[in-house]
């Protein structure tokens, strides 16, 4: 099995005025490339602090992260801006999706930070959005879209820069519970089909049901790990 | 991220917010039109009298005593053509402030007197005195009088008096009594002689030197002195001050075109600078403005950092708007700017300015200025436009730029 992240003894701390919060206590898994990670933790466990971590959004206080061997907590924000366009895609609670750009010019837009040029941007947004489901939307801005086409705009968007890994903040959270086992199930194809890695931050047992592994956060720790119904 | 990239986006962010963009540009191009406005009526200014300088006699030198009580005498002249090898001629003129009044027939006219050696004035300003009607017959009379353009031809487009007629001349000499009226015969009319002597004689009547003695009682109060070449104009000036044992100015035109050349400049900068605060207005406009937008769009800020985007493409962002207002409403304001300076330009020429002094150069005309537009200007504007923009918008880019991605995607 080869590794495609890696935490080791993860630890975050956030400073509220004059009281340290600590949010992550010493934090250490790895997830294999082609797996479905879900962390599963009530509200102030860690898991968004984690999710940040991981996607090189925020750094660690003490510990070591690793994205396809790379050691983030070596690296600049210019480098780690670089590890967010080229290793990491973000899937958000809330979508966020830029309002006055169509699906496909969001699609495109970590393309053209990736200094791609405009007819293979064009070619491959519009080949992700078909992946997932959207061909016909290319053209529609956010707010033309239902709430689960524009949380398939946003995987899209995930995924063009074919990154090592995808991760979302509770992807289904926002969404009704038939919509959510969608995106759950969607996930679940690109995850068979292209041997995408997820790691996914959720409260929703659809996606536990998809899931190779899911982590149980607990004040900062990990409380543990079950294999999730996604492993035969 | 490329250029081009870089501004497509910029561009298509100022278009979203259409109203706001164009009120910030407005306040450029407000800057840019005073600036140009002033600059190019200023370059017109400066070419009108680098025009006139051609019709300036450049190896004429100007002497007047300084003070009431101070005359100059043909003794003052005879030395000056004597001891200064330079001098063709110098001869003194009698022309007093006061202007005179003129009646001919049922006509009247006011006017200013000189009274010159007609002989050598000749000499001095050749193409000045020049006929339109009549000529000067020798012997010339004590009463002889020939008048300038302006006297000869008044508005109402008449001619004022006859070659050969005679015209009763109301002068102002003090004594008992103070007003005394004298005839003369007029011998002739001048041709236009325009602005651009020292004296303006198209608004004066000539009359020999030694009856101008005699009407006021007293010696000369001016002389010109024609050089054999215009480069020692200035030097000779000098020597004419040491000579004569009299406080007198002497004023070389070369000498007064440069120093007005000089104030020109330095007023066209000045007007300029105070022009440029407009602008440095308009830089706060758009660092207000910017500060606003980061705000707004802080969250989007985030998400850009979340897909990857460099502390410098988001700085790059925010500053290629501010460039973008910053050209647009340069290139705007440029033709605003020459256009509002053509509007002033016809306003002045409204204005006729009354003048009652021969002396003061183009007293009486109105004033034209055809403003020009110069190419270092229109750069110099349009970089300074832009600059300021940047100027003022790098604060609020790079506080977007640094904006912490976690924060600013927890941005509400």
């Amino acid at each position: 099995m080869t590794v495609i992240l890696e935490t080791k003894n993860v630890k975050k701390t956030y400073k509220m005025g004059d009281v340290l919060v600590p949010a992550l206590r010493g934090v250490t898994f790895k997830v294999a490339k082609g797996e479905i990670l879900a962390v599963f933790g009530s509200s102030g466990s860690g898991k968004s602090t984690l999710l940040h971590i991981l996607g090189a959004l925020d750094r660690a206080d003490e510990g070591k992260v690793f994205v396809d061997g790379i050691d983030l907590s070596t690296l600049s924000d210019n480098e780690l801006a670089d590890v967010r366009l080229r290793k990491v895609g973000f899937v958000f609670q809330f979508f966020n999706l830029l309002p006055r750009l169509t699906a496909l010019r969001n699609v495109e837009l970590p393309l053209t930070l990736a200094d791609v040029s405009d007819k293979e941007c064009h070619k491959k947004a519009s080949e992700v959005l078909k992946l997932v489901g959207l061909e016909g939307r290319l053209d529609h801005r956010p707010t033309e879209l239902s709430g689960g086409e524009q949380q398939r705009v946003a995987i899209a968007r995930a995924l063009v820069n074919d990154p090592s890994i995808i991760l979302a903040d509770e992807p289904t959270g926002n969404l009704d519970t038939k919509t959510g086992f969608e995106i759950a199930q969607l996930m679940k194809r690109l995850n068979e089909e292209k041997g995408q890695t997820f790691v996914v931050v959720t409260h929703d047992p659809a996606i536990a049901e998809t899931a190779d592994h899911i982590i149980y956060l607990k004040d900062g720790l990990i409380e543990g790990i079950k294999k999730g119904g996604g492993r035969p | 991220m490329k250029r081009k990239t870089v501004l497509s986006m910029a561009w298509e962010n100022m278009k979203q917010r259409k109203l706001r963009t164009t009120l910030t540009t407005l306040g450029v191009i407000i800057g840019i039109t005073a600036i140009l406005a002033v600059t190019s009526l200023g370059e017109g200014f400066n070419t009108m009298v680098t025009e006139q300088i051609e019709y300036f006699e450049l190896d004429v030198v100007m002497v007047m005593p300084i003070g009431r009580e101070t005359y100059l005498t043909s003794e003052d002249a005879g030395n000056i053509s004597q001891v200064i090898n330079e001098v063709a001629v110098a001869t003194p003129v009698m022309q007093k402030m006061m202007p005179i009044g003129l009646y001919s027939g049922e006509k009247n006219a006011t006017a200013l007197l000189l009274g010159v050696n007609f002989t050598e004035f000749e000499i001095v300003y050749p193409e000045r005195l020049v006929f339109d009607e009549g000529s000067l017959l020798q012997p010339i009379e004590n009463d002889t009088i020939v008048l300038g353009y302006s006297v000869a031809h008044p508005e109402t487009g008449e001619a004022f008096a006859e070659v050969g007629g005679e015209v009763t001349v109301e002068i102002y000499v003090g004594g008992l009594p103070p007003i005394r009226n004298y005839t003369f015969t007029v011998a002739g009319t001048l041709k236009e002689s325009g602005a651009g002597t020292l004296i303006s004689i198209d608004n004066m009547v000539l009359i020999p030197l030694n009856t101008a003695k005699e009407i006021y009682k007293t010696d000369y109060d001016m002389m010109f002195v024609k050089l054999v070449d215009q480069e020692y104009s200035e030097r000779v000036a000098e020597e004419i001050k040491d000579m004569l044992q009299k406080p007198v100015t002497a004023l070389a035109p070369s000498v007064m075109i440069q120093r007005a050349g000089n104030i020109l400049d330095m007023a066209e900068i000045f007007l300029a600078g105070i022009a440029s605060i407009a602008l440095l207005v308009a830089g706060v406009g758009i660092m207000n403005i910017m500060t606003v937008s980061v705000m707004e769009r802080t969250r989007e800020i985030g998400i850009l950092k979340a897909l990857g985007a460099k502390n410098r493409n988001i700085l790059s962002m925010f500053l290629a708007e501010a460039a973008l207002i910053g050209l647009t409403g340069g290139l705007l304001g440029i033709p605003t700017g020459y256009g509002l300076a053509h509007f002033l330009s016809y306003a002045l020429s409204t204005i006729r300015p009354q003048s009652s002094n021969g002396l003061i150069q183009g007293g009486g005309m109105s004033i034209n200025i055809t403003p020009v537009l110069s190419l270092s200007w229109v750069v110099g504007a349009l970089v300074f436009g832009i600059a300021v923009s940047l100027l003022f918008a790098l604060y609020p880019a790079r506080k977007a730029a640094k904006l912490d991605p976690v924060e600013a995607l927890r941005y509400e």
